[in-house]
């Protein structure tokens, strides 16, 4: 196989509504990259909350920003990585959230990037060029 | 959003959709806090086609808790799927909301608790 097979990127624009091209793109990677459903939908989960959260807080102006996610599959380690030009933001260094809390203490939100932090194995920041890069790994398993 | 509710004397039992993610929460609450929330009456919300859930519909899981425990009534949870129930024991969920394995043991357990009070 090529080299660039192993590589798939996703140019998207700063509008919630880009949610739904994540989706299909995720059904279309899984596919070619043999990607369990269970694993797809997880990875829908976390890409959703990772963009969500550079769109209604990366920006201060009302400008179209390009944000952009790339896949790499080394092996059976996948590797994604979202890049967009907001304000330096790491997402890595927020507090979680208190999961032992009762309904009527638990806060509304502060969930999301919690949820990334669970479902990946390992996730790292890097800001560069005026840029934030959220890097996050999973292994793929099979035959489940 | 359309929602499936069906109503009981102590209870309606609503149905979850498929998806709701980011895009979708804000409808999923107007449906349920329409549903549910405007009568002071129990609720089941049936997950069993629930297949996607986003921390956004995770929020909206929480607010109608948040006013069903404010009234004093009781909302149950049936039939989560494995990963969804994953993600409620990941959130911490699973011990804000009773999730019971079917639709049958989640009515049985409201109408039964309904009787005590009597």
């Amino acid at each position: 196989m090529e080299k660039e097979e192993n590589i798939k990127s996703l140019k998207l624009q700063n509008k919630l509504e880009e949610l739904e091209t994540i989706s299909v793109f995720l059904e279309e990677l899984a596919e070619i990259w043999d990607i369990p459903l269970a694993l797809t939908m997880s990875l829908n989960l976390v890409l959703e909350e990772a963009f969500t959260n550079v769109v209604n807080y990366a920006y201060t102006d009302q400008d179209l920003h390009s944000i952009g996610i790339d896949f790499e599959k080394t092996g059976n380690i996948l590797s994604i990585k979202i890049i967009d030009d907001g304000k330096a933001y790491d997402p890595t260094q927020n507090a979680d959230p208190d999961v032992t809390l009762s309904a009527e203490e638990r806060s509304i939100g502060g969930l999301g990037i919690f949820l990334i932090r669970k479902m990946m194995d390992e996730v790292t920041y890097q800001r560069a060029d005026n840029k934030n890069i959220l890097m996050m790994t999973k292994k793929l398993t099979f035959g489940s | 959003m359309l929602l499936t509710i069906k109503k009981h004397s102590s209870y309606s039992i609503i149905e979850a959709p498929e998806r709701v993610d980011t895009l979708l929460a804000i409808d999923f609450e107007m449906a349920l806090l329409d549903a549910g929330t405007h009568e002071d009456s129990n609720m089941v919300i049936d997950c069993s086609k629930l297949v996607y859930l986003s921390s956004s519909g995770l929020r909206v899981f929480l607010l109608v808790q948040k006013k069903m425990l404010a009234k004093g009534v009781k909302l149950r949870l049936c039939h989560l799927r494995p990963s969804i129930q994953e993600l409620f024991d990941i959130s911490g969920f699973s011990t804000i909301f009773p999730i019971f394995a079917d639709l049958k043991t989640a009515i049985t357990e409201i109408v039964n608790s309904d009787d005590l009070l009597l």
